[in-house]
C-alpha cells in the first residue's frame, strides 16, 4: 500500500513538474531551452512511479506512535536549532541541541550535558578561530 | 600668495575632516560566494591589505554567503544590516548585470555603491589557425551570416561575456536581428571554453583576459581584440577593439557596496579609506599580479557610473530579448 | 626535459623539510575533512587557502599543501561511508554500497583496509599516469566536446539500473528523482530560475553536501530512533587483519582495473571523482558479480570505487596542470589560488614552472605513501568508532555536518533543507528505494543536461550532431553492449533457479 501511495504521489509530482517546466520560456539562441530537459525527465519519473503503483513491494514496517513521537521530537530539536542559531549564537544553540539529542538517544543527563558542552565549544573553536570561518556568538557576544 | 594660503587652508580642513570623519572598526566583508571564487578573493585580498596598511584596526572578518549570484547576500544585507557602517560587500560587473536584468530583490538604490578598485579586461579570441585574422574579419562575417562562427564564454545567454561580444557586433553595424542569431555556448569558465575551442567544438571565445592569459602566452590562440581603453601593459602586442575602430570597452570590475542606510559620513569615510588603499603601492602590485588592471572610481562618481552601466546593460538586454 | 630527470628533480623539491611537513599536514587534515560529512573536498581545500596565504607560502608549497589535502579527502571520505553508511563526501557515495554491508557483517577492519589499499593503488597509478602521459592526455581530452560528454552521461545513466540488487524500477525511479532535484536553480545557459518557488536560496540549486548529509546522516539518525530508548549499539565484530589481507589480495585486480577507469574519468575536464567512482563500481559489478555478491559486502565493490575516485582525483590534475583547466570542482579552486599567487596556469606551466609542477608530482607520490601509512594503522582506531555509544556519535555527525554547511553559506535555510532531505531519505529507505542513485542523479544530471544543450546550441538545434562524432558513437555502442549483457544475464538468472 505504501508503495502505491508513494507511486501515485510521485507520479502526480512528475506531472506538475513537467507542466511547470513547460512554462520556462525558451530564450533566443538556445535551441533546446530550459524547459526541455525537465520535461524529458518528467516522463520516466512518472512512468517508474506508476510501476510502483502496479507492482508494489511488500509493506514496510512503519514506526509505531511512540517511535514516531521520538522522531518528531528529534526533528523539532533540529528545526529549533536552525531557527534559533543566529539569535542564541552557535555555542549556546549547539550545546542545547546536542544535550537534548543525546538525551533522546538514551544518554544520562550528565553525559548529555558534557557532550553538549564539548561539542558546542569544540566545534566553535575548530571553525571560528582555527579555520577562520566565522560563526555567530549571539548571546555570548556580550 | 593669497591663493596659496587659501589652498593650504582647504588642505588643512581636508585633513581635519578626514581625521574627524568616520573610521571603520571591526569590519566585516561579505563575499556572496563560496570560498575560492572571485568575490571571495576580492574580500580576502582587500581585507588583508586594509589591515596590513593599518587603514582598519582589527583584522577584517570575511564571511561567505553564497546564493543566487549574490542575491542572497543582497537581500540579507537589505533586510538585516541596512545601517551597519562596518560592513562591506564584494561585487563586480556580474552583480550589476543581475540587477540590470531584475534578478536581485531590489534595484541599485537599495545599496550604496562604494568603489571599484580594479578590473579584468574582456577579450575576443580564436584559434591560432583560424581564418579570422582581425576583429573586423570576424564582425564582418557575423554581419553576413550570424551563424557562421559559434562563440563561447563563461556566462550564459545575456551574461556579461555574451553581451560584450554583442556590443562589439552592434558597434560594427550589425542589426538587432543579426546579433540575436550569433550562436552562443556557455561553459563553466573561460579556460574550459578555450580548450573546447582548441578541440574544434566552437570557433570564438569571448571572456575575461585573466583566466586565459596562459593560452595567449603559449601561442595556441590569436587575440582579435582586448576590450580596454589602452593596450595591456603586460601584453603590449595585443590590439584593443577601440584602435580597430570598434569603440567598445568591456571591463569586469571588482569593487564593493555598502548597506543602503549608512550615513553620508560613513559613506564618505569608506570612500576615503578605499582611495588610500587604491593609491598604495601594495594594491597596485597585488592587482597587477592578479591579472587585474587597477582602475579607480569611488564615491558619488562611482555611484553615477554604476547607474549608467546598469542602464546600458538593461538597454541591450531588452534589445536582444533577454528581458522584457 | 627528460621525464625521469624531471621527476628526480621534483623529489628534490618535494623532500625539502617545509614541503615534506606541509605534505604530512595536508594529508592528515584532508583525511579528517574527508571523513567529516559536512565538508566536501571543494570547501575542504578552499578553507585552507587563507591559511596558505597567512603562512606566506610559496606557490609550490601552497600547491603541495592543497593537493595533499585533496588526496587526503579522497582517503577520508570512505571512513564514514563504511562505518556509518554516511558518505563523508560526494565521491564516497558509491563506497556505501558494499562497504557498509561489510562492516555490518563483521568485516569493518577488512573494508577499511581494502579501501585504504585501493585508494593507494588508485592514487599512485594516477600519479604515474600524470607523470608519463599528462601532455598527450591533455591534447586528447580536448577532443571531448559536448556531444561526446553527453554520450558518456548516457552510458552512465543507462547502467544506473544495475548498481543495486534491489527492485530495478525503484533504482531507476531514484535516479530520476535525483535528476529532477538537480534541475532546481538558475539555469546557467539562460539565467532563468527553475523550480525555485521565488526563493533566492534555491537559485544556486541544491547543494550536494546538503543533500548527501540530509539523505544519509539525518535519515540514519531517524532510523536509529526506531530502537527503544537506551538500547546500545549491538556489539559489532570488526574482523581480523588476516581476513583483511585475504580480501585485499582478492580485490587487487579490481583495484588495478578501476584505477584506469577512474583516471580516464578524471582526465576529462568537468567529469571528476564522482563519475570516476561511479563508473568504476558499475564496471566492476558488470564483470565480477557472478555469484550475486555485490551490494552484500563484496570487497571488490569497495575496492573499485575507492581506486576509481582516487585515480580520478589524480587524473583531474592532468587538465589542470597541462591546460590550466579544472578537471573537477576542487581543482577549480586550486587554479583560482594559483592565479592569486601570480602563477599563470596554461599550456606553458610545465616549461615555465618546472619546480612547481614536478615538485607537486613528486609530492603526490609521497602524499600517497604518507596516506596509506597513516590510514592502515588507523584502521584499528577508526573501527573503535563503532564502539562509541550512539548518543555520542550521532550528535557529532549531525552537528559537524550542520556547522560545516552553515559556516560556508551562513544560511539557516540550508539547515532546514538538510532536515527536509533527512525526512525524505527516511521515507525512501523505508520504501527500500536506494539513496545512492538519487545522489548520482543530482551529481551527474546537470552536466548531462548542459552538454546536451551545448551540443544543440552549436548545431543550432540539429540532433544529428549528437551522433556525428566517432568517439560519441563508440560510447553509444559500448552502452548498447553493456545493456545487452545485463539483459542476457538477467534472463539467465531467471532460468537457473538458485
Amino acid at each position: 500500500m505504501s508503495d502505491r501511495i508513494a507511486g501515485l504521489l510521485i507520479a502526480a509530482i512528475a506531472l506538475v513538474y513537467g507542466i511547470v517546466a513547460g512554462g520556462y520560456e525558451q530564450g533566443f539562441g538556445d535551441p533546446l531551452g530550459p524547459a526541455a530537459f525537465p520535461r524529458i525527465v518528467a516522463v520516466p519519473l512518472g512512468l517508474f512511479a506508476l510501476v510502483l503503483v502496479v507492482r508494489p513491494d511488500a509493506e514496510p514496517a512503519w514506526p509505531r506512535a511512540r517511535v514516531l513521537l521520538r522522531q518528531l521530537n528529534a526533528l523539532l530539536v533540529l528545526v529549533l536549532y536552525a531557527l534559533l542559531l543566529e539569535d542564541l549564537g552557535f555555542p549556546l544553540a549547539t550545546f542545547l541541541a546536542v544535550t537534548l539529542l543525546a538525551r533522546e538517544l538514551g544518554a544520562r543527563w550528565r553525559a548529555s550535558l558534557l557532550t553538549g558542552i564539548g561539542l558546542g565549544a569544540g566545534l566553535w573553536t575548530l571553525f571560528d578561530p582555527i579555520l577562520g570561518l566565522p560563526l555567530p556568538l549571539g548571546l555570548l557576544a556580550w | 600668495m593669497a591663493m596659496g594660503r587659501w589652498t593650504s587652508a582647504v588642505a588643512a580642513a581636508g585633513v581635519w575632516l578626514s581625521l574627524s570623519a568616520f573610521t571603520p572598526s571591526s569590519v566585516e566583508c561579505i563575499a556572496p560566494a563560496d570560498p575560492g571564487g572571485g568575490w571571495d578573493f576580492t574580500c580576502r585580498t582587500v581585507g588583508k591589505l586594509l589591515y596590513d596598511l593599518e587603514l582598519v584596526k582589527e583584522p577584517v572578518k570575511v564571511t561567505n554567503m553564497a546564493g543566487g549570484v549574490g542575491a542572497v547576500a543582497f537581500s540579507n544585507v537589505a533586510a538585516k544590516r541596512s545601517d551597519d557602517p562596518n560592513l562591506i560587500v564584494a561585487t563586480s560587473t556580474v552583480g550589476i548585470t543581475q540587477i540590470a536584468q531584475g534578478r536581485y530583490p531590489g534595484d541599485l538604490d537599495v545599496m550604496r555603491w562604494l568603489a571599484m578598485l580594479g578590473a579584468d579586461v574582456g577579450v575576443v579570441l580564436v584559434r591560432n589557425d583560424s581564418k579570422y585574422e582581425t576583429l573586423d574579419d570576424l564582425l564582418q562575417a557575423y554581419k553576413e551570416n550570424p551563424g557562421v562562427a559559434v562563440a563561447a564564454g563563461s556566462s550564459g545567454i545575456g551574461g556579461w561575456d555574451h553581451i560584450r561580444l554583442l556590443m562589439l557586433a552592434k558597434e560594427a553595424g550589425a542589426t538587432g536581428e543579426q546579433i540575436k542569431n550569433i550562436r552562443w555556448v556557455q561553459y563553466d569558465g573561460g579556460g574550459p571554453a578555450v580548450t573546447q575551442m582548441l578541440g574544434g567544438h566552437v570557433e570564438v571565445v569571448a571572456t575575461d583576459f585573466g583566466e586565459i592569459a596562459g593560452f595567449v602566452e603559449s601561442g595556441d590562440v590569436r587575440v582579435l581584440a582586448v576590450m580596454s581603453d589602452e593596450r595591456l601593459e603586460a601584453f603590449p602586442d595585443l590590439p584593443t577593439a577601440k584602435e580597430q575602430g570598434v569603440d567598445v570597452v568591456g571591463y569586469n570590475w571588482r569593487g564593493f557596496y555598502l548597506p543602503g542606510k549608512v550615513s553620508d559620513e560613513a559613506y564618505q569615510g569608506w570612500a576615503d579609506v578605499m582611495k588610500k588603499l587604491y593609491d598604495s603601492q601594495e594594491w597596485q602590485e597585488t592587482a597587477v599580479s592578479k591579472g587585474l588592471t587597477p582602475i579607480w572610481r569611488g564615491g558619488e562618481e562611482f555611484e553615477s557610473w554604476v547607474e549608467d552601466q546598469t542602464a546600458r546593460m538593461r538597454g541591450i538586454s531588452k534589445e536582444i530579448g533577454v528581458i522584457k | 626535459m627528460d621525464t625521469l630527470n624531471a621527476l628526480f628533480y621534483g623529489f628534490g623539491v618535494a623532500l625539502q623539510p617545509l614541503h615534506l611537513a606541509l605534505g604530512f599536514f595536508g594529508a592528515f587534515i584532508g583525511t579528517l575533512v574527508g571523513a567529516l560529512p559536512g565538508i566536501g573536498p571543494v570547501n575542504g581545500v578552499a578553507i585552507l587557502i587563507p591559511l596558505a596565504f597567512s603562512l606566506q607560502l610559496s606557490p609550490t608549497a601552497a600547491l603541495i599543501l592543497l593537493s595533499s589535502v585533496y588526496y587526503g579527502t579522497m582517503y577520508g571520505g570512505r571512513i564514514s561511508s563504511i562505518l556509518l553508511n554516511i558518505p563523508g563526501d560526494e565521491p564516497a557515495v558509491m563506497t556505501t554500497l558494499d562497504g557498509y554491508p561489510m562492516a555490518r557483517s563483521g568485516r569493518a577492519a577488512s573494508a577499511l583496509a581494502v579501501s585504504g589499499v585501493a585508494s593507494f593503488v588508485g592514487g599512485t597509478l594516477a600519479t604515474v599516469g600524470l607523470t608519463l602521459f599528462a601532455p598527450i592526455l591533455a591534447r586528447a581530452a580536448i577532443h571531448f566536446g559536448p556531444a561526446e560528454y553527453f554520450a558518456l552521461y548516457v552510458l552512465a545513466f543507462a547502467t544506473i539500473g544495475g548498481i543495486t540488487g534491489a527492485n530495478p524500477a525503484k533504482t531507476l525511479l531514484a535516479a530520476m528523482i535525483g535528476l529532477a532535484i538537480g534541475t532546481v536553480g538558475l539555469d546557467p545557459a539562460t539565467g532563468i530560475p527553475r523550480f525555485t518557488f521565488d526563493s533566492y536560496h534555491l537559485y544556486d540549486g541544491v547543494d550536494f553536501i546538503v543533500a548527501i548529509v540530509g539523505l544519509f546522516a539525518i535519515s540514519e539518525f531517524l532510523i536509529f530512533l526506531e530502537r527503544p530508548a537506551g538500547t546500545h549499539q549491538p556489539r559489532v565484530e570488526i574482523g581480523s587483519m588476516r581476513g583483511a589481507y585475504r580480501d585485499v589480495r582478492r580485490s587487487f585486480g579490481a583495484m588495478l582495473r578501476n584505477s584506469v577507469v577512474g583516471f580516464i574519468a578524471g582526465v576529462l575536464p568537468g567529469a571528476g571523482a564522482s563519475l570516476g567512482s561511479f563508473l568504476a563500481y558499475v564496471f566492476e559489478r558488470r564483470i565480477s558479480n557472478r555469484n550475486d555478491t555485490f551490494g552484500k559486502g563484496d570487497p571488490r565493490g569497495v575496492a573499485a570505487p575507492e581506486a576509481g575516485n582516487n585515480a580520478a582525483a589524480g587524473g583531474a590534475l592532468v587538465p589542470m596542470l597541462t591546460l590550466g583547466v579544472p578537471g573537477s570542482g576542487t581543482t577549480a579552486v586550486m587554479l583560482a589560488m594559483l592565479i592569486t599567487l601570480n602563477i599563470t596556469p596554461g599550456p606553458l606551466l610545465f616549461e615555465k614552472q618546472a619546480e612547481l609542477v614536478w615538485g607537486l608530482i613528486a609530492a603526490l607520490y609521497l602524499a600517497n605513501v604518507v596516506l596509506v601509512i597513516l590510514n592502515l594503522p588507523l584502521v584499528g582506531i577508526f573501527t573503535r568508532l563503532l564502539a562509541l555509544p550512539y548518543w555520542l556519535l550521532m550528535p557529532i555527525v549531525v552537528m559537524a555536518s550542520f556547522v560545516g554547511v552553515y559556516s560556508i553559506s551562513h544560511s539557516p535555510f540550508d539547515l532546514y533543507m538538510m532536515i527536509g532531505f533527512g525526512v525524505f531519505g527516511y521515507v525512501l529507505r523505508k520504501l527500500e528505494i536506494s539513496l545512492v542513485p538519487v545522489v548520482l542523479g543530482l551529481l551527474l544530471g546537470e552536466a548531462m543536461e548542459f552538454n546536451l544543450r551545448r551540443a544543440l546550441s552549436i548545431s543550432n538545434g540539429d540532433w544529428t550532431y549528437l551522433v556525428s562524432s566517432p568517439i560519441a558513437n563508440t560510447i553509444y555502442v559500448a552502452t548498447a553492449v553493456l545493456l545487452a549483457i545485463a539483459v542476457a544475464m538477467a534472463l539467465r538468472r531467471e532460468r537457473t533457479p538458485h
